[in-house]
């Protein structure tokens, strides 16, 4: 199974390096939107019902967000997507490939992004995402794909001398070595500092700009309600609501809500990055 | 081929074995250490015998006994000091034997009786030096009684040099590394690779599970590959060992052992969770097979029951293997037994491994 030809020529050109095999499309007609489609999933450890029933669908160049507190079943959800799990029951598609009866045939078309990956050691930047390339059977650029998260100065390096920041934009780069239909980020920006989550921020913004699919975990408020098209809250292993960031708030306020003490205007890390500015840390 | 993913990821692992220094220091450097230490030391040459000589007469004839002694060249002569010194000398392990020559020796009317005392637990220094004082007497007695010897051996070495310690030692060492590289590199790298989360990254994307495997092992097959033939030329070069057969044979035997510990050390790297629970199992596998598999002196010495268990350890049947074509020219096909014994072995660790194997 070929999924991308290689074609070196085009390296120098922006762009994709990997031609889009036929395979990467089979739903071409408008009447189904819709790039990731889940039904009715479920898994357990033991007792512990991870997900629980649920259902959602991502149309294509949209930002989708899971939200939701630790153990509510974003990764396990994320995982069976990613075909890194399988499910108990269900069913999960990207660009209409069943993850259950070809894990590899999604794995393929996605670009993913694992909570604390870790890279080869002793394997230079540059070299690691050309050998990640040719798992695909495709050809990169690596170099360019490191000016895309900025870590072109970084080429030389190894993985395991890199900051956290640095570390998350080269999963991210990672993340892109196939051209990707659809990328998973599983909390992007954990562990980051203002400057560093901010600067993802962009990096996400300009792949929504490309057109790309992102569908990414968080727990930060701020990051969905700034990212996301969409947004699906989880807790128990079920979506408990599913909307547009701003139609939630807007719910939530019909409800008679309010807050007890008014916004500001600023927050404090509008004044940490008003201080400390915001240019990346990283040396 | 060049971008085919299994070829990649194989010339990647071996580029990352090479980059790793603490994997190359344990993995070609430490046998190489070991083997100097063991060959310069040279345990396996068995030292001068030591005699010590009571001499309770102290006339002409008994001068001339221990001039004889003296000039063998095996045997290491003590004449100073009483019986009592000697015999604490004996007690002490300082001695093999103690000859007392008795007052009047050659001088009172024959048969003198000369009497030794020994090492019980030296029976082999201690055969050596009666022979010698039995030679002797013998010679004196002819030579007193005027015969003519009916019988005279005539010696001659037919090698062209002794079979010597670290001859035995170099294929031991062989088999010693390739077992440390198949059960200790897979059980620490492997495991390490698993609990980091590197693993769990390269299967988000398509590869399959086999062709990292493959990496895995031809990179390690071809580590120990290098590792044997570097030990035999420094061997070779360094300590004046001679292997008399067939360096392909050699080479052969040595990729079987490998798959053999290999096959364990996935085993046990797919089983357990991390480097704590893994290295332990590697050495409680590995350990008693070092000292039991003949590796740095023969097992001839072992009790019959521990000897024939030990006929049927992996290392064994490598380490005798490589051993029979390296110091006898043994040829491969002669080698079925032990070459059988790899391939039972490899077929259990198999059974195991594939059993036990997890990649997360």
């Amino acid at each position: 199974m070929l999924l991308c030809v290689r074609q070196v020529k085009s390296l120098s050109a922006p762009g994709p390096a990997c031609y889009n095999h036929i395979r990467r499309y089979p739903i071409l007609n408008s009447a189904n939107s819709h790039i990731i489609e889940v039904d009715d999933l479920r898994k357990s450890y033991g007792d512990l019902k991870a997900v629980d029933g649920v259902s959602f669908a991502v149309r294509r160049g949209e930002v989708f967000g899971i939200l939701g507190p630790n153990g509510a079943g974003k990764t396990t959800t994320v995982e069976i997507l990613e075909g890194m799990r399988a499910p108990d029951s269900g069913r999960a598609a990207v660009n209409g490939i069943d993850v259950g009866e070809d894990p590899r045939g999604v794995k393929a078309v996605i670009g993913v992004q694992l909570q604390a990956s870790h890279f080869f050691a002793n394997l230079k930047l540059t070299e690691i995402l050309d050998v990640l390339a040719s798992l695909y059977h495709c050809a990169v650029d690596p170099i360019d794909l490191l000016r895309r998260v900025e870590l072109e100065d970084k080429k030389g390096s190894y993985f395991e001398k890199l900051s956290g920041g640095q570390r998350q934009r080269f999963s991210i780069a990672a993340a892109l070595v196939n051209s990707p239909l659809a990328l998973f980020l599983d909390e992007p920006t954990t562990g980051l500092d203002p400057q560093s989550r901010r600067h993802m921020w962009e990096l996400i913004r300009g792949f929504k700009q490309d057109g790309t699919t992102i569908l990414l975990t968080t727990h930060y408020m701020e990051e969905a309600e700034v990212l996301c098209d969409r947004v699906a809250i989880m807790d128990n292993g079920r979506i408990i609501a599913l909307e547009h960031p701003d139609a939630l708030i807007d719910g939530l306020l019909a409800k008679g809500f309010r807050k007890e003490r008014t916004e500001r205007q600023a927050t404090l890390e509008d004044v940490f990055l008003d201080l400390t500015g915001r240019a990346l840390r990283e040396e | 081929m060049k971008t085919s993913p299994v070829w990649v990821l194989t010339i990647a692992t071996i580029k990352m074995w090479f980059r790793d220094r603490a994997a190359v220091f344990w993995s070609l450097l430490m046998p190489i250490i070991i083997m100097a230490i063991f060959g310069v030391i040279n345990f396996g040459s068995y030292g001068s015998v030591e005699v010590g000589v009571v001499d309770l007469a102290g006339n002409q004839a008994s001068g001339q006994l221990v001039e004889g002694l003296d000039d063998a060249e095996v045997l290491d002569v003590f004449t100073d000091g009483s019986l009592d010194a000697q015999r604490q000398a004996l007690l002490d392990g300082d001695r093999h034997v103690v000859l007392i020559i008795p007052a009047g020796f050659g001088v009172t009317p024959p048969p003198f009786e000369l009497r030794t005392l020994y090492n019980e637990a030296r029976t082999r220094e201690v055969e050596v030096a009666h022979t010698v004082i039995q030679e002797m007497m013998n010679a004196a007695t002819f030579q007193v009684m005027e015969i003519t010897p009916l019988f005279t051996l005539d010696t001659e070495p037919i090698t062209d040099r002794d079979f010597s310690y670290i001859d035995y030692l170099l294929p031991g060492i062989v088999a010693m590394s390739i077992m440390q590289m198949g059960l200790f590199s897979v059980a620490f790298g492997f495991v390490q690779a698993k609990r980091l989360g590197i693993l769990r990254r390269l299967f988000a994307t398509p590869v399959r599970p086999a062709n990292v495997l493959f990496a895995e092992v031809v990179t390690r097959l071809i580590v120990s590959a290098i590792q044997t033939l570097l030990l035999i030329g420094v061997a070779v070069l360094f300590f004046d060992a001679e292997v008399v057969g067939n360096m392909a044979a050699i080479l052969a035997v040595a990729v079987v052992g490998g798959a053999v510990f290999l096959t364990m050390g996935f085993g046990i790297a797919g089983w357990a969770k991390n480097e704590n629970v893994a290295a332990p199992l590697a050495n409680v596998i590995a350990m008693p097979m070092m000292f039991l598999s003949g590796i740095f002196f023969t097992r001839d010495f072992l009790p019959d029951v521990l000897r024939t268990i030990t006929d049927y350890l992996p290392l064994t049947y490598l380490a005798d293997g490589l051993r029979n074509i390296s110091t006898d020219g043994a040829a491969l096909t002669s080698q079925g037994g032990n070459l059988l014994g790899l391939a039972v072995w490899l077929l259990i660790s198999f059974a195991l491994a594939a059993r036990l194997f997890r990649w997360e």
